[in-house]
């Protein structure tokens, strides 16, 4: 209960909850239409101008999604911290090694289980990141060859205009899966973090996660608290951390506040997170 | 007593009961209509209606005797001619009203709520015919599948011309009586008017119900040696889903192929031929280039399809299956492996 990573700002916190919005928005009204005698559907399908309404939301979203895209790739290009993201998310061989083991672990083939200390983002962020980055390339390329369908076949073919349909509905498909199955698993139920890491809303991390998720990361910022920067060579940047994760709570127990409509929830979950057991 | 055991005397009364039932009904169903005819089988028999128009009176015997209502008596329709008084000073108010509704219950209910006795009081005779009244299945009856044409067409004209030019139309010229006509679509004593929600020709029945009837059978597509393919592609295509969905300005089948004037693709006429394709997307989208009107329409994703299009989407279909069966299937694996070795490792220590 003592330390807190900072481990999302605010910034980043509005951006994934703008994306969360707009995922769900076209999900919906996206299966919507492939899916119009769905019971789910029925509130778009049975009001009048419905699916006219569904047509014209999702264009909205996806443009706002777009929006959001390239908002992040100036965020990206022109934040210390955004340059750092980068470099820290590019995929390294000791991701694939790190994937490797923890199967070995999961499968009792690492007899005891190796610790594994991952960085900043361990191989699963990066690989639902770089995922969402191709989905996102995908959906805008073919959403805007359906949407502007009479200026794209001054040039192509009709086939091209049905390829992008399919793979609009099976990327759409792979990328609903993969928000379920992959993304949720790691933030929702996933044992170490259920019934939720809480970092998308309050932007922290505990020392406990932080152990359990990034531990090289963790070491490295310690080492930097001590005033020994270790193997590494942070560059410049405001303040220790040169724009990475840092601590931002030295001591004290955080007090339950009304502030926050989480707190109680919050202290909740740690309490059952740092359940060792009966 | 002996006329309780021996019941021999009860033959002779089940004849004669017999016989009055049957004398009673040849009274009843076979009535005799020569009274009638006395007067009304001379060909020169007319009247004058209120516009000074001649009416003919006459009714040809053996016509009406061959017609399906031929055995029943002439009152029974013309119910309100009960005495001799009728035409005894020459004129007399005609009777009319015949109402066909007193036999024919169900078919009057139905026609009650149609909008040919709704807005324009047309009544049975108009399409069914007067004193000749002959079976559906008879090929003289107005009423017969290829005779529909010109019955309708007496007040709808133009309709009926569209119509007998139309693909549907030239077919049932043919003699095919499972051909479509007006009934197929509009229904027959139920027509409504297209702006009628339960009208079979209202826009969300047209590609639901109406032309679907046939061109998603299998027994017709067979017959006439045509494929389902149109109506399954067209309901997942943009324009069927939103249709499906609800939408009615999403086009359906008649906004591509026409009405009464649907014509085969190679008649230079028709709507969906090449040269005028162009047009008919840019009811819709009125940017359409001829590139844009150029593509196969009506494909089925296939890898052995006919079309380029159908065979590139089909090999997408599989690639992408494979990669969704592949990608999370192996997403899954892991994170269930993780949450089984998270679980055992929770297990309560003994």
């Amino acid at each position: 209960m003592a330390k807190k990573y900072l481990r999302m700002t605010s910034n980043e916190r509005i951006q994934h909850i703008n994306l969360a919005i707009n995922f769900t928005i076209l999900v919906i009204t996206g299966f919507a239409l492939k899916f119009p005698e769905a019971f789910w559907a029925s509130p778009i399908t049975d009001v009048p101008l419905g699916m006219t309404f569904r047509g014209f939301l999702h264009r909205l979203s996806g443009v706002a999604t777009i929006t959001l895209g390239g908002y992040h790739l100036l965020y990206l290009a022109f934040t210390e911290r955004g340059r750092r993201i980068v470099i820290d998310m590019i995929p390294m061989w000791k991701d694939a090694k790190d994937l490797w083991e923890t199967l070995k672990n999961n499968l009792f083939i690492n007899r005891p289980a190796k610790v594994i200390k991952m960085g900043r983002f361990n191989f699963k962020e990066k690989l639902e990141y770089l995922g969402l980055i191709w989905g996102t390339i995908v959906m805008t390329v073919t959403g805007f060859i359906l949407w502007f369908k009479e200026e794209w076949l001054l040039f192509f073919p009709m086939w091209t205009f049905e390829v992008s349909r399919a793979i609009h509905f099976y990327e759409a498909i792979l990328a609903t899966l993969t928000i379920i199955v992959w993304h949720f698993y790691s933030v929702v139920w996933d044992p170490d973090v259920y019934p939720m890491n809480w970092a998308w809303i309050n932007g922290h991390l505990t020392e406990h996660e932080m152990e359990l998720e990034h531990g090289s990361e963790l070491e490295r910022i310690k080492a930097e608290e001590k005033g020994r920067p270790a193997h590494f060579n942070e560059g410049s940047g405001p303040g220790p951390g040169g724009g990475r994760a840092y601590p931002i709570r030295k001591e004290g127990r955080e007090k339950i506040t009304i502030k926050g409509l989480y707190g109680v929830i919050q202290h909740l979950n740690e309490s059952i997170k740092n359940w060792k057991g009966m | 007593m002996m006329w309780r055991k021996h019941k021999t005397w009860m033959v002779p009364l089940g004849i004669l009961s017999l016989l009055f039932l049957y004398g009673m009904m040849g009274e009843m169903a076979w009535g005799d209509n020569s009274k009638c005819l006395s007067c009304h089988r001379d060909e020169k028999l007319a009247k004058k209606d209120a516009r000074g128009n001649k009416v003919s009176l006459f009714v040809s015997e053996g016509e009406f005797k061959k017609a399906v209502h031929g055995k029943i008596s002439c009152t029974d329709c013309h119910a309100r001619i009960l005495d001799d008084t009728h035409a005894s000073k020459g004129v007399k108010e005609a009777d009319r009203k015949v109402d066909c509704g007193t036999c024919h219950e169900e078919s009057e209910k139905i026609f009650k709520t149609c909008v040919h006795r709704l807005k324009a009081e047309i009544t049975c005779q108009a399409c069914h015919g007067h004193h000749y009244v002959t079976l559906l299945t008879d090929p003289k009856s107005a009423t017969y599948p290829t005779n529909l044409v010109q019955t309708c067409g007496k007040c709808h004209s133009e309709e009926s011309k569209q119509f007998a030019e139309s693909v549907h139309g030239v077919g049932l010229s043919r003699g095919r009586p499972n051909h479509p006509t007006c009934t197929s679509c509009h229904g027959t004593h139920s027509i409504k008017p297209s702006s009628d929600p339960e009208s079979a020709v209202h826009v969300r029945k047209i590609a639901m119900t109406t032309c679907t009837q046939c061109h998603a059978s299998e027994q017709i597509t067979r017959e006439y040696r045509f494929t389902t393919k149109p109506v399954k592609s067209y309901y997942d295509s943009f324009h069927g889903l939103s249709y499906r969905g609800g939408d009615t300005l999403s086009a359906n089948c008649a906004s591509c192929h026409g009405v009464h004037d649907i014509r085969s693709s190679s008649d230079p006429k028709s709507m969906i031929h090449k040269d005028n394709l162009q047009k008919t997307c840019g009811v819709c989208h009125p940017k359409a280039s001829i590139n844009f009107s150029k593509g196969k329409m009506h494909t089925l994703a296939d890898i052995r399809g006919v079309n380029f299009g159908e065979k590139m989407v089909g090999w997408v279909r599989i690639v992408y299956i494979l990669l969704i069966v592949a990608v999370i299937g192996g997403l899954s694996f892991f994170n269930f492996m993780d949450w089984l070795r998270k679980t055992i490792d929770r297990r309560p220590k003994e």
